[in-house]
């Protein structure tokens, strides 16, 4: 069975029918201020719904606005795209890679590698410590493969003697 | 659930115009949910007095009634994907409002540390009894309008977040029991209950006045 407050309730606002409603106003035979209460509700009730005490919204297109403005700041934006700087990790790879290629073509086409110059050259050229007693005097070789002779040139010589002619 | 009543004529309408010339609701919240904020704009246009005047009706301040139908409106905004249409936009829009309103007089309740006494006018009473205080009759031609208005918010004021939810929903938005169950989120009983005390305290505040208009 329902409480009290939610029978008298019920009766109020005339939720009450059948069984029920007979049996509650049994129960109100005992509360003869029931009645008085009951129509004291419905007079709080229409107090109530012919007094509204709203005043009318102030200024509704600002109220718009606001909103509005409020929502614009609070939703998410698209995330924008970043920028990307230009030297980025795989292009400084790159960049790198490709100055290193250009820097040993360059090596490779302007200054003549030792080794290669050896392979096509026919001549090799050496000074020779030497211990002359003429302190003018210097001396260096010079080597054709081809031929397979030596050429030794002394420089600062006014002339060979016989006995230091030289034999192949 | 049911749908909730038009409003009764106390209460501020609905911009009816735009809604019988333009797009209806669902219409409205389907562009609103693809990000459209003209469409949702052109919702809170239709029901923001609606919902004004319900807050109103519980914060009893018009300042508070402005800031608290934002927020409601914004948090409309922010869950308008989850809105499925298994109700009226305005039933949906409804509870949100009243939850946004429930929290904050339940928050400033706790800030300002007031206790709404629900026994004001009830101290030995027993349920079925006479509530009404010996007060003073104020002469009908004596109380203007204003004062009935303002004697009302007084009252009102004096209730808590629950009971003045309750009896807003009932004899002001003219909800019925299941309405308000669902929109409070309690039993059918809690409701009947809370009624009946909301009203036993406010005919204690108020006879004088509703007996002498």
């Amino acid at each position: 069975m329902k409480p009290f407050e939610e029978q008298f309730t019920a009766w109020v606002d005339g939720q009450l029918t059948g069984a029920e409603l007979a049996d509650f106003e049994k129960q109100l035979a005992e509360h003869p201020e029931a009645a008085a209460e009951k129509d004291g509700a419905l007079k709080l009730g229409k107090l109530l719904r012919e007094h509204p005490t709203v005043p009318p919204l102030g200024n509704p297109e600002f109220f718009n606005h606001q909103l509005m403005q409020r929502i614009a700041a609070e939703t998410p934006r698209p995330v924008e795209k970043k920028r990307a700087f230009f030297w980025s990790l795989p292009r400084l790879a790159w960049a790198g890679a490709a100055c290193l290629a250009i820097t040993l073509a360059l090596f490779q086409t302007t200054i003549p590698g030792g080794a290669k110059h050896i392979d096509k050259s026919n001549y090799f050229a050496q000074v020779v410590e030497n211990w002359p007693g003429n302190p003018n005097v210097s001396a260096s070789t010079v080597y054709s493969a081809d031929d397979n002779v030596t050429v030794v040139w002394l420089d600062g010589l006014d002339y060979i003697p016989a006995t230091y002619a030289l034999n192949k | 659930m049911n749908e909730l009543r038009p409003p009764p004529s106390n209460t501020v309408p609905t911009e009816t115009s735009d809604i019988a010339t333009g797009p209806d609701d669902l219409d409205l919240v389907a562009r609103s949910q693809a990000g459209d904020t003209t469409a949702f704009n052109e919702l809170v246009t239709r029901y923001r007095n609606r919902a004004y005047a319900m807050i109103y009706n519980m914060v009893r301040n018009e300042q508070d009634a402005w800031d608290l139908a934002q927020d409601g409106f914004l948090k409309a905004w922010k869950s308008i994907s989850r809105f499925r249409g298994q109700s009226s936009f305005y039933t949906w829009l409804y509870r949100i409002l009243m939850n946004v309103t429930i929290d904050s007089l339940r928050r400033k309740q706790i800030e300002g540390g007031t206790e709404f006494d629900d026994q004001i006018g009830l101290h030995n009473i027993a349920p079925g009894a006479s509530t009404a205080p010996k007060a003073e009759l104020a002469p009908a031609e004596r109380m203007s309008d204003k004062e009935v208005r303002q004697r009302i918010d007084e009252a009102i004021a004096r209730l808590s977040p629950e009971h003045r939810t309750a009896i807003v929903m009932r004899e002001i938005d003219g909800l019925e029991y299941t309405e308000i169950a669902e929109q409070m989120g309690c039993s059918l009983g809690t409701v009947m209950s809370r009624l009946f005390y909301a009203r036993k305290k406010l005919q204690a505040l108020l006879k004088d006045v509703y007996e002498t208009i």
